[in-house]
């Protein structure tokens, strides 16, 4: 037998613990069957706006008559989206609405509809209203046709934004509860996969083997890394068939522009984050002997994972109030608050540097905290041990 | 050589060891008795590195036991422990690539030692789907796997069935042939005396007798034991202090040479020697001293 350096024996028992975690949890049936149905269920949902028949809207059947109706015509066909249908007199065209055979008449000056018409449909119908009541004036008046078009066409406001990388509202909303939903979905996963496992080593003693051959932070790392990988191959594999779908359905191309960078930054805050949460998770973990008892000492942690969630929704809704640039500064909330508070708005770079640090630091705390406790704990059994306790102890 | 040294060990307000120490040599097979509670687990635990001595230390071919070397010892503790959820031959190779061992070589030997063990048709179930006394065989292979230089088995054979006794008995027979010194404990006092060298035994804390089998014998020896055909009764005629244990007389502080003598002047003697106590006595008489 070979003796390898004791740098290289370091890593490969790190790489060991690691594989088997990869080898064991990830290819399990239960993890790949679990990996499958969402797989699919991903790739439907994106195929299904073009199932639903690619999102177009339904045209808004209008009559029209009276006054202006000729120049309203010429408006709305130029606005398109209208199936216009034209009623010799205002009476006709009311009854029609009446009768259901269109949604809205717009006869002599009058807007009929059968219940309220929504804000957009009567902005647009105002606004060719006016359009009309204009171009017949101005026919009125004796201008031509192409005249009448300039001065009812000037040239559109030009647009300059002030803030960088603005982005559509919608779509920035709907980016950060994705991001928030995934990191939220990517913590809890490994969080109790790696408190099962260390408890499971546990009850099973087979740690007092694995501890002759392999130091603890060795153990508690591995898993870290291990259950780190599953997690995002199965993210990833969630995210290629999304994005595969969307691009073969031609969706794609809607996607904001920035969202490949979002996802990469997220990575990043994911990465400390699993740090952080997860050495803690095995620390705790190793304070039970029994698989039941470990829901006690996760309780911790689940909810702040679930206050980092929550206040990532929150940072959502108000991007800017105090709360969410608090929450999205101090660890352990920021790991899900900074990200999704970056995709709807623009973070002062300070802000996101101090909230990095305090994230780094947090996790090389919770690195040291959860690597202490899983040492002197893990070969203690017997009921729970306290959390002063296990610090009292030596290892 | 694997020296343990003056080991002293607290757990709270109890003393688990009070200065245990033993040896065993190259090619030693080492028995280590006493009664539940003595210190046997703590003593091993020790030695392999999974708990910490508050003094003493142990000590291999010269230097202190470190990691790199405790990697090529085998561990067998005495509270059982596998990954239920794992393939009975990818659990032993995982196990031998944890000693260090290529991922192809620890392959090979889990292979062979589920071929040992008549487990070769099992490889592929999960560790949980084998009975207890499978189980238990797996258990062995893990410590096994890595061909270890040095043993350390915590009650090896507990629960063990009689064809796994057998393969345990040879593998440490076949390592202490190899120069590996084999330090186990048993409760069962006749496998200790079949393959041991020589045996410690610990009461609380503290070892109490320690030896070759055959000085730790010779120790005890005390009788002499006498069958003569006759029909006399030699009780008065025997010199030293005589009495009876069946047919037999048993005979102390006497010239063995002159009680055999007098016993063959009586008629013809079929059975003389002097008691050989078994370990299983030997441990009764040290523990109750």
């Amino acid at each position: 037998m070979s003796s390898p350096t004791p740098e290289t024996s370091r890593m490969r028992g790190l790489m060991l613990v690691a594989g088997r975690e990869i080898r064991v949890r990830g290819l399990s049936k239960a993890n790949l069957v679990s990996l499958i149905v969402t797989v699919v269920i991903v790739g439907v949902l994106a195929a299904l706006p073009t199932i639903l028949g690619g999102g177009e809207d339904e045209a808004e059947t209008i009559g029209l008559a009276g006054t202006n109706a000729a120049a309203m015509e010429s408006q709305l066909k130029a606005a398109g989206g209208f199936d216009i249908t034209m009623y010799d007199s205002a009476g006709e065209a009311e009854q029609a609405v009446e009768d259901g055979d269109v949604d809205t008449a717009v006869a002599d000056g009058t807007l009929y509809s059968e219940e309220n018409p929504d804000q957009g449909l009567q902005t647009r119908l105002d606004a060719a209203w006016q359009a009309a009541a204009v171009q017949t004036s101005l026919a009125e008046a004796g201008l031509s046709d192409a005249e009448i078009a300039a001065a009812l066409t000037p040239r559109p406001l030009a647009t300059v934004t002030l803030a960088e990388g603005e982005t559509d509202p919608v779509t920035s909303y709907f980016t950060g509860l994705v991001i928030s939903i995934i990191m939220f979905m990517m913590l809890m996963t490994p969080v109790q996969y790696i408190a099962m496992g260390v408890v499971e080593e546990k009850s099973s003693r087979i740690v007092e083997i694995l501890l002759t051959s392999l130091k603890p932070w060795q153990l508690l790392g591995g898993k870290v890394i291990g259950l780190g990988v599953i997690s995002l191959v199965n993210l990833v594999a969630m995210v290629a068939v999304g994005l595969g779908v969307s691009a073969a359905t031609g969706v794609l191309a809607d996607l904001p522009p920035g969202t490949a960078s979002a996802a990469i930054s997220t990575i990043g805050w994911w990465l400390i984050a699993l740090v952080l949460f997860g050495t803690l998770a095995g620390g705790v973990g190793s304070l039970v002997s029994r698989q039941e008892e470990s829901g006690s000492v996760l309780t911790p942690l689940i909810m702040s994972l679930t206050l980092s969630y929550i206040g990532a929704i929150f940072t959502l809704n108000a991007p800017t109030s105090t709360f969410a640039q608090v929450l999205s500064i101090v660890p352990p909330f920021s790991a899900i608050t900074m990200p999704t508070r970056m995709a709807i708005t623009t973070v002062p770079a300070w802000e996101i540097a101090l909230s990095i640090a305090l994230l780094v630091l947090a996790a090389a705390g919770a690195l040291a905290l959860g690597a202490q406790l899983y040492k002197r704990s893990v070969l203690y059994t017997g009921s729970r041990l306290k959390l002063s306790e296990a610090l009292r102890r030596t290892a | 050589m694997l020296e343990i040294k003056d080991l002293h060990k607290r757990f709270g307000d109890t003393v688990a060891l009070e200065g245990v120490s033993l040896t065993a040599a190259p090619g030693e097979v080492v028995g280590f008795v006493g009664a539940n509670g003595a210190g046997k687990t703590t003593t091993m635990r020790i030695a392999m590195g999974v708990l910490a001595a508050d003094s003493g230390q142990i000590v291999y071919n010269g230097a202190p036991l470190d990691v790199a070397a405790r990697r090529r010892f085998g561990y067998m503790p005495s509270e059982r422990g596998l990954y239920p959820k794992m393939k009975t031959a990818e659990q032993i190779a995982y196990f031998g690539e944890l000693h260090g061992m290529s991922r192809a070589e620890a392959k090979r030997a889990a292979a062979a030692l589920l071929e040992q063990l008549n487990l070769t048709e099992r490889s592929g179930d999960f560790v949980q789907d084998l009975s207890l006394g499978n189980q238990q065989r797996v258990q062995l292979a893990v410590s096994l796997v890595h061909d270890p230089e040095a043993l350390i088995l915590d009650e090896p054979f507990s629960g063990l069935d009689p064809l796994a006794v057998d393969v345990m008995g040879t593998a440490l027979k076949d390592r202490a042939a190899n120069g590996a010194p084999v330090i186990f404990s048993s409760h069962q006092l006749d496998l200790i005396e079949r393959l041991c060298d020589s045996v410690v035994i610990i009461g609380n804390g503290k070892i109490i007798a320690a030896g070759s089998v055959e000085a730790l014998k010779a120790k005890e020896v005390k009788q002499l034991r006498v069958s003569v055909q006759t029909p006399q009764d030699l009780t008065e005629s025997l010199p030293g202090t005589v009495t009876r244990d069946g047919d037999d007389y048993l005979v102390e502080d006497a010239d063995d040479q002159e009680v055999l003598r007098i016993a063959a002047a009586a008629g013809r003697v079929t059975h003389f020697a002097y008691d050989q106590p078994t370990i299983a006595e030997i441990f009764r008489e040290a523990v109750t001293r």
